[in-house]
């Protein structure tokens, strides 16, 4: 998911800097940050970043907006408050086949829109269908491709029609003639266009004339095969998205895809209103038009000021939710927020508001300020197409040369690490990918003890900068080496006084342990984006990446395929294969062994240097309950809730991931029940077949 | 006069015009687009993109369509809000800024010109030496400072004032003192020196030998040429309130056209950036064609050709 990245004018950093002293100091005897009382109104007051693009949930991408939907529509699953793993909303219970490429979902049956229209699967169909509409332009829509044929859809892709009737397949055109056959067995139950769905994948084509004839041109196979072919443009309703009944809905995917479930709580395939958005077009969105699934409904929307929702009576959990409503605020200076919250005014704000300043003194007030793993990361990429950054000796020079603890320490609210996946945030497969680096390096003669090390080596760096051809030599105190092409390296960041000072601290650690002085080069975001996507950079670019789902995979994700989003000119297939072969494995232990030996495939050319995980940092007043520093900083609001009594409040943040509020737990016990009988009757099932083989 | 005024009205549009062509040239020069964003949009998806914006058409053909619109009016969608017009946008915000810029500039007349009148009539006394170290003060410390401390003094320490978001009149008082203290300081500097001049002029010693009362001769006669200085800067100060209410705009969270346009900007939403440009260069060009009017009304010896 894209960050939300502050971009003030740079004055009003040098004047926090110069104020922030003065305003986050003093009382730090107290035990609240400022003002600590609870409104009486029962209405939360959140910040939520930026304005939001749009309150439509297929249209926007950034976090500002995942948080403020959430509120109003709602979805197959939801986020635990605290895991971040899917729990049943608007589908009570689901089942997945055995070779995890399709899901059936069972909808609870009193589901109602906030206008009180019945929420049903074709509701469901019809809201995947408009967001991959090729016309809708959606930025979204690749969260959706593993669905059959939805990339085919929303590319306006053709199948390829035969003279007799018939499709041309995809495997059809494979050399190997064996291609997965997954998803070819219908798991749920048997239906005309869920058997239609099984056959295995059709070949699908450009639509358009122009590009069909050049990808003819580069594979001359393709169209021996489409020749004197009938193209039929891919249909809305050719999409895996079935309503069996008006209370089953099935996914068809096209390969296994173990986190698609994690996925499905992104507002991307939240449900919409069909008859809304058909009689206003664009402006369903707008307060008078809109009608929505969530716990919350819209009231009134004053861009660039504030954003009300009040609880909806028509919820089928409204029993349940605590809060009379919320007030969301979207706000971008960090200063003024943090203002706000100590005048009392605020009561939460979004991740990574406080500046780096403020931090020391904000981490004294330990009932309010969360301080837990984030699922982030920040590195630098490598341009791996120009010299000298395209020898993996350079690189690891580099990445070697950096004193990563020391950063972290500077940083204050980070984590050392040499890893592409956060720390902490998936202890399973962080205890796999230790037994998977043990095995792999122990190969190549070394050890795990050798590998860790790498956080900061740089008497390694200067031996690998002198294999690369640019030997560093002792003058003096310091380093030089004269022979490394200085002026081809630089780094290239995004203007904003934290990136700078990151910046500045490992420009000083390779000039201190290579020698090497290199050039820092600053832009403003939308052009630095253009500029590193293009690879249009030398050396170094800056980046951070926030991970959409709680799977190693988000991650891993960014070199996967030729037209990666690693903006490093970084590919090999060897990659691609292991994470195919990850995500087809229905072992989720195996499968995550094979995903960690794809990041020691990766991590050992270096396309990246990586050296910080960042943790949550945000506040949030002890009397607001039920919102938790989870990894994604996402708040399923139905389970927040405003504590009037001190006795009850939050006390110490450092436990709260730990602790049970039982009121919480309780709710969330209830939506779980449903799943889990489910799951039960599923098991019951399979062990009764076993006992009894026909 | 009705000639000049004639004039003056036929430039604003080709003027506008300029100004919007070159801004559009230098949205275009910018690298990266309303749909550049940290992950790459599958090429289908930027291909249809392209395609609804008229962006794979040449482009020569892209300027003109744009001008086309701007010169009837149609500043089209905002590209980030996709269900908002520019004008809708436009005529939403600026009342905002407007509120804060009015009420501003009328403190900084009414606090500027009384001080600066009174330090000029009672020259090298305690009133003028203090009212004038206040206006340096508030010439020289710039707004993104004093929005802060005030902010931390009235908000933070005595939890008088809400210190940020638009609101009730509470919530007016500390945007508007930091935006008008430099107003307030350049007035009451000017009018202290315009009525210094002006009182030591001929007509006004011919008006007192006329046996006309201190009174007559002070706000009938000395005021109105000595306020022409003033006069003369509100031009450009009214300009600079509108769009350059940025600061303040940012400091208290006040959804101003101001922050708007920077936002624009950023986001490379070009139909919402030209149209406030070409909104406020028209405002910017009306405001200063009245002020250049009113001169004649105030100083007789002013003729226009």
């Amino acid at each position: 998911m894209i960050r939300s990245f502050s971009r003030p004018i740079s004055i009003f950093l040098i004047t926090g800097l110069l104020l922030s002293a003065l305003s986050c100091g003093g009382g730090s005897n107290e035990e609240y940050f400022g003002k600590s009382d609870p409104p009486t109104d029962n209405i939360l007051r959140y910040v939520s970043g930026s304005e939001p693009e749009s309150l439509d949930p297929a249209v926007p991408t950034g976090q500002p907006e995942a948080r403020l939907l959430m509120a109003i529509h709602e979805g197959l699953v939801e986020y635990h408050p605290k895991t971040m793993k899917p729990i049943p909303a608007i589908a009570e219970s689901w089942e997945i086949s055995p070779d995890v490429s399709e899901y059936i979902f069972h909808l609870r049956k009193n589901a109602r829109f906030s206008n009180g229209d019945p929420i049903k699967a074709q509701d469901f169909v019809y809201s995947f269908q408009r967001a991959l509409a090729p016309d809708f332009l959606a930025k979204n829509a690749y969260l959706s491709y593993y669905i059959k044929y939805a990339e085919a859809y929303n590319s306006n892709h053709a199948f390829v029609k035969r003279n007799d009737g018939s499709f041309v397949l995809k495997r059809d055109l494979e050399d190997t003639g064996q291609a997965s056959e997954v998803g070819t067995a219908l798991f749920g139950p048997e239906t005309e266009f869920g058997r239609s769905l099984s056959i295995p994948e059709r070949l699908t084509v450009p639509g358009d004339e122009k590009s069909r004839n050049a990808a003819f041109e580069k594979n001359p196979k393709l169209k021996a095969i489409a020749a004197n072919a009938e193209f039929v443009p891919v249909a809305a309703s050719d999409i895996g998205v079935e309503a069996i009944d008006d209370y089953t809905l099935r996914i068809k995917l096209r390969q296994s895809a173990p986190f698609f479930i994690d996925m499905l709580s992104h507002q991307f395939f939240k449900v919409v209103h069909r008859g809304a958005i058909e009689k206003h077009g664009k402006q369903w969105v707008r307060p008078e038009n809109i009608v929505t699934s969530g716990a919350f409904r819209l009231k009134e929307h004053h861009p660039y000021d504030r954003i009300v929702v009040e609880k909806d009576p028509m919820y089928w959990d409204a029993d349940s939710v605590r809060l009379a409503g919320i007030e969301f605020y979207p706000l971008e200076e960090a200063t003024t927020m943090m203002n706000l919250y100590k005048a009392g005014s605020i009561y939460a704000v979004y991740n990574a508001v406080p500046p780096a300043a403020w931090i020391d003194t904000l981490r004294q007030y330990r009932h309010e300020y969360m301080d837990h793993p984030a699922i982030t990361i920040q590195y630098y990429t490598f341009n791996v197409t120009r010299p000298p950054m395209d020898n993996v000796k350079v690189r690891k020079a580099f990445a070697l040369a950096v004193d990563r603890e020391a950063i972290a320490a500077f940083r204050k609210t980070s984590k050392a690490t040499f890893d592409f996946t956060p720390i902490g945030i998936f202890p399973e497969y962080e205890e796999i990918r230790d037994r998977v680096y043990t095995r792999e390096l122990a190969k190549q003669g070394r050890n795990l003890a050798q590998w860790k090390a790498k956080m900061y080596d740089p008497e390694e760096a200067r031996k690998l900068l002198g294999e690369a051809g640019f030997p560093v030599q002792r003058s003096g105190n310091s380093w030089t080496s004269p022979n490394f092409p200085t002026a081809e390296v630089e780094v290239l960041y995004n203007t904003s006084e934290s990136n700078k000072a990151v910046a500045e601290f490992l420009q000083a650690q390779w000039r201190q342990n290579l020698g090497i002085t290199v050039s820092l080069k600053n832009m403003e975001w939308k052009t630095f984006l253009n500029v590193r996507k293009e690879l249009d950079y030398r050396g170094m670019g800056r980046a951070g990446w926030v991970g959409d789902y709680a799977d190693p995979f988000t991650f891993l994700k960014l070199f996967y395929t030729q037209h990666n989003d690693s903006s490093t000119g970084w590919y090999d297939p060897k990659f691609d294969k292991l994470v195919n072969a990850a995500n087809s494995e229905l072992d989720a232990m195996k499968r995550l062994e094979l995903l960690a030996e794809a990041e020691f495939f990766v991590m050992d050319q270096q396309p990246v240097n990586p050296f910080m995980t960042d943790s949550t940092n945000w506040m949030k007043k002890a009397f607001v309950k039920g919102m938790y520093p989870n990894p994604q900083t996402m708040h399923p609001w139905k389970f927040v809730y405003i504590e009037q009594d001190p006795a009850n409040w939050d006390r110490n943040a450092e436990n709260l991931m730990r602790d049970r509020d039982e009121s919480v737990e309780s709710h969330i016990d209830r939506l779980m029940a449903t799943q889990t009988a489910r799951a039960a009757t599923i098991a019951e099932q399979a062990a009764a077949e076993t006992r009894s083989p026909n | 006069m009705l000639g000049f005024i004639l004039r003056r009205l036929l430039i604003i549009i080709p003027m506008a015009l300029l100004v919007v062509s070159v801004t559009w040239i230098l949205i275009r020069m910018a690298p990266g687009s309303f749909y550049s964003e940290e992950r790459t949009l599958p090429p289908a998806v930027e291909a249809n993109i392209k395609a609804k914006y008229g962006l794979d058409k040449p482009l020569y053909q892209q300027y003109f369509i744009m001008l086309g619109n701007i010169v009837r009016g149609d500043f089209g969608d905002s590209l980030r809000y996709q269900e908002q017009s520019v004008n809708e946008i436009i005529a939403r915000h600026l009342p905002y800024s407007a509120t804060i810029g009015a009420l501003a500039y009328l403190f900084a007349l009414i606090i500027g010109l009384g001080a600066g009148i009174i330090a000029a009539l009672r020259q090298n006394s305690a009133f003028d030496y203090g009212s004038m170290t206040g206006a340096m003060l508030g010439l020289s410390v710039p707004n993104f400072v004093l929005g802060p401390v005030l902010v931390i003094v009235f908000s933070l320490w005595l939890f008088w004032l809400p210190p940020a978001r638009w609101g009730g009149i509470a919530n007016l008082i500390l945007p508007v003192i930091t935006l008008a203290a430099i107003y307030t300081a350049y007035i009451a500097r000017l009018t202290r020196a315009g009525m210094l001049e002006v009182m030591r002029s001929d007509y006004i010693r011919t008006a007192r030998a006329k046996g006309l009362d201190e009174k007559t001769v002070l706000f009938k006669h000395g005021l109105r040429g000595g306020i022409v200085p003033v006069v003369s800067f509100t031009g450009p100060a009214l300009a600079s309130l509108l769009a350059g209410t940025v600061v303040v705009e940012k400091v208290f969270a006040i959804p101003g056209l101001g922050n708007i346009f920077i936002q624009s900007v950023l986001n490379r939403d070009e139909p919402l950036t030209l149209g406030i440009v070409a909104f406020l260069s028209i405002i910017i060009m009306v405001a200063n064609l009245l002020v250049d009017i009113s001169y004649g009304f105030l100083d007789p010896r002013i003729r226009y050709e």
